[in-house]
């Protein structure tokens, strides 16, 4: 019993490690450099250790520094309590994602199974859409609580444009659900083990609409209206400075990698080389022993999991630093009359063909 | 009722589809971003002298300005140490913002010496406005903008350039002098 605490204690940490401590931070420093190369720049470079730059990696430890010195202001007539506990309100639900996310198979260390997931759930799926909608309401009543119309309209066009997508995101898993037949995540990942099996062979539109509808969900570019700089100064977060902002800031990075992660999982593969099942795998280092094959085994697949993982936030920064602004009534029009009846013809032709394969 | 612009733009129905285009966009972005990434690559491995991207690394690295830049205004110092200036205040009335103070000095009485020079002659750069009027105004060749702009200080008063200060080699704005002759054609008058 001890034993199973300390391994769902080393998942937890390894999990928060990676997700505020690894990506949140260099995630800053990846869409400055990504950016600037995209636009033929050279960026951010100029933060030093006694003059060592490391390619502008610095700038990570130098925004920390900088969020955690900086000012904490509240605004005149701003509602304390709300305006203090709404970034609290979008940071956890962006971590918390990650309790049922799976970043590799099962595997027998010691005769002991280790699952690595955290928490592994029946209704996975479903608890990471209600723990991500719960989000919404950090952004929301922050705008609310900072008592400035630019933040109110921001948090008004969160709250629409969360709840319309979210819409859209529900209707597109139903038709992964349908093909996989199970909410639990690790199963879903289990049968992408042959890759002709993959989310993204059997539901492509489902793919598409699912990255669009998550982008949106993350309020980034092309769907960033909640924030929209050049229209309403900096939307919700106008009067948030300090690490009050760094916390919305961090939760939209921690956001990126729970979309990267949950794309990976349904459509992408989710912990599996394309055409190598884990059998094969255990079977190459045999000459480990079983202990030593698994670790290795197990090793490999979870980098495999982050590099796909990494490789979504590339595709994400990318969609981000190519496309313009949507603009309002676009968002809607997409989102009401394109994705939403598209996802619904997605169950109905997922359905079909189910239905005539059995 | 929301008011439309009507942009006259027909588009195909493959550009309607949208997700083509965005791919046709990304593949532009992401080739200049994998382009730029690896074309570092040669450059650091010392294969190749430039870089694929062209921004200067400023303080590290200079680039020559043009000869028509107006950096500082300097003195010209002749070969014999004394500035070409003789001190008739041309300078100092053509300077829309009054930087510059002229106090002349007079000839002692010895032989071969000029007639008049500046005994004092301060630029204020915290005033100078590198408009190039005094070099245009100076009928003897002694004032010229050179190509220096790292001027900023963290003290005003440290901006006020005395004669000593201001004393260039003539040597050093020979290309300034032959442009600024060819451009103000002086001695055409």
């Amino acid at each position: 019993m001890w034993v199973d605490l300390a391994i769902t204690l080393v998942k937890i940490l390894f999990i928060i490690g990676i997700t505020v401590g690894f990506f949140a931070p260099i995630l800053t420093w990846v869409e400055r450099k990504q950016s600037a190369i995209m636009q033929d720049r050279i960026g951010a470079n100029r933060a030093d250790i006694l003059g060592f730059t490391a390619i502008g990696l610095f700038h990570c430890i130098a925004d920390a520094v900088k969020m955690f010195t900086k000012e904490d202001f509240i605004p005149d007539g701003a509602n304390k309590i709300l305006h203090t506990l709404s970034p609290i309100i979008a940071v956890v639900p962006a971590i918390l994602t990650f309790a049922v996310v799976p970043f590799g198979g099962q595997y027998t260390i010691f005769d002991k199974e280790v699952n690595l997931v955290i928490s592994d759930l029946d209704v996975g799926l479903l608890f990471v859409f209600a723990i991500a909608s719960l989000a919404t309401y950090g952004y929301v009543i922050a705008g609310w609580s900072s008592n400035n119309n630019w933040s109110l309209l921001g948090s008004m066009r969160t709250a629409s444009q969360m709840i319309s997508y979210e819409v859209t995101m529900g209707l597109t898993i139903v038709g992964v659900l349908m093909v996989y037949g199970s909410m639990k995540l690790t199963t879903i990942g289990a049968i992408q083990e042959d890759f002709f099996r993959w989310g993204l062979f059997l539901q492509p539109l489902g793919f598409f609409m699912f990255l669009a509808a998550s982008i949106a969900e993350n309020k980034r570019i092309p769907f960033d209206n909640p924030e929209a700089e050049s229209e309403i100064v900096a939307g919700y977060f106008t009067e948030y400075s300090g690490l009050k902002f760094g916390m919305f800031f961090m939760s939209e990075f921690i956001e990126m990698v729970t979309i990267g992660a949950i794309m990976t999982i349904l459509f992408f593969g989710a912990w599996h080389i394309p055409f190598l099942t884990t059998t094969t795998l255990l079977g190459w280092f045999d000459f480990l022993g079983a202990t030593g094959s698994n670790i290795l085994v197990m090793l490999i697949q979870v980098g495999v999991f982050f590099s796909k993982v990494v490789f979504f936030i590339w595709l994400q920064m990318t969609i981000r630093w190519t496309l313009p602004r949507f603009r309002y009534d676009q968002i809607m029009k997409l989102g009401w009359k394109i994705l939403l009846p598209l996802s619904l013809a997605n169950i109905l032709v997922t359905g079909i063909v189910i239905l005539v394969l059995n | 009722m929301a008011y439309y612009v009507n942009r006259n733009i027909k588009m195909t129905w493959w550009e309607k589809i949208y997700l083509p285009e965005i791919i046709k966009g990304m593949a532009i972005t992401s080739r200049h971003f994998f382009m730029n990434l690896f074309g570092f690559v040669p450059f650091l491995l010392g294969t190749k002298k430039e870089r694929p991207i062209m921004t200067v690394y400023y303080p590290e690295e200079q680039v020559q300005y043009p000869i028509a830049y107006r950096g500082r205004p300097v003195l010209a110092q002749n070969e014999d140490g004394q500035p070409a200036c003789v001190a008739c205040g041309l300078c100092e009335i053509a300077c829309p913002a009054y930087c510059i103070h002229i106090e002349p000095g007079e000839n002692s009485g010895k032989q071969n010496q000029y007639e008049r020079w500046p005994d004092v002659f301060n630029i204020d750069y915290a005033i100078c406005i590198f408009c190039g009027n005094c070099e245009e105004a100076c009928p003897e060749e002694a004032i010229f903008m050179s190509d220096d702009c790292e001027i900023s200080m963290l003290d005003r008063k440290k901006m006020l350039y005395t004669k000593e200060q201001l004393l260039t080699p003539v040597a050093e704005l020979q290309k300034r002098i032959e442009f600024t002759r060819n451009m103000y054609a002086k001695w055409n008058y």
